[in-house]
């Protein structure tokens, strides 16, 4: 769940969001394949899955006022294959936080995991916070 | 899937074009409802002047051409690292193109480093980026 408590101010490195997570159901699936007009192959593409943990990022930053939050950059590794329907867990931590002038970056580490606790992706993603 | 792994190899294009209903179908699927996605007035405001896709709905592009290439090597084991250069914006047209630049083998494994880059109708660099697959050395 979105952490609403902690300030932007109070983000620093090493912070670790509260776990999200997520029942990669069939229609899930299917809603996230009509948006990027592909089709699926029986797995939970894993960039679908990546795409809660972005939600999930982008949720859980307390933005300051009048700022709008812009994805980088991205770096992924996918571990194993996940099937529909199973539930996963996303952990997000603030890796660095660098401002220069009037731009923010955040990079985050993320990773996700299966059921069994199995590493199912990891990355990290930056994100530009020009206030 | 490619027949063939070797240096050079270009993957098929991926052609798709960007639509607010697309963006906001998006949005939905993954949960991520900024506002400078899917809120026309306040994105407009915005030194971005209007709606944005979100970078994933492109990687998604690059994904789907590493999926034709590689199957299952891409879906289990790919690694990825892409940087956003430029919005995408409704009404575009990304052309998602990549090749294998390199293959190096670690024993009995084979990885295959590839370059991508997505580019509007008007040429412009979306994203870009590296990606790396492993794969068995009997495929090549």
């Amino acid at each position: 769940m979105p952490d609403r408590a902690i300030s932007y101010e109070e983000l620093t490195p090493g912070y670790k969001f509260p776990p999200t997570t997520y029942e990669l159901s069939d229609s899930f699936v299917s809603k996230y394949l009509k948006a990027v007009d592909s089709e699926g192959d029986g797995f939970v593409p894993p960039l679908a899955i990546t795409a809660c943990t972005i939600a999930a990022t982008t949720k859980s930053i307390p933005l300051p006022p009048d700022t709008i939050a812009i994805h980088a950059s991205q770096e992924l590794e996918f571990f194993k294959m996940v099937p529909i329907g199973a539930t996963i867990e996303c952990y997000i931590g603030v890796l660095q936080k660098i401002t220069r002038g009037k731009m923010s970056m955040l990079i985050l580490e993320l990773e996700v995991f299966d059921k069994g606790k199995e590493k199912v992706q990891s990355g990290r993603a930056t994100i530009a916070l020009p206030t | 899937m490619l027949t063939e792994i070797q240096e050079g190899k270009a993957f098929d294009s991926v052609v798709k074009h960007i639509t607010q209903e697309k963006i906001n179908l998006y949005a939905e699927a993954s949960g991520d409802f900024n506002p400078i996605h899917i809120d026309e007035s306040f994105a407009a405001k915005t030194p971005l002047g209007g709606t944005i896709a979100h970078g994933m709905l492109s990687l998604a592009y690059v994904s789907e051409m590493m999926t034709s290439a590689f199957g299952r090597n891409w879906l289990s084991e790919g690694k990825l690292r892409a940087k956003f250069k430029e919005p995408a914006h409704p009404g575009d047209t990304l052309t998602i193109n990549g090749k294998i630049d390199c293959i190096e083998q670690e024993d009995d494994v084979s990885y295959a480093n590839c370059s991508f880059e997505c580019r509007n109708q008007k040429g412009e660099m979306i994203v870009t980026g590296e990606t790396i697959v492993k794969f068995s050395s009997d495929k090549k």
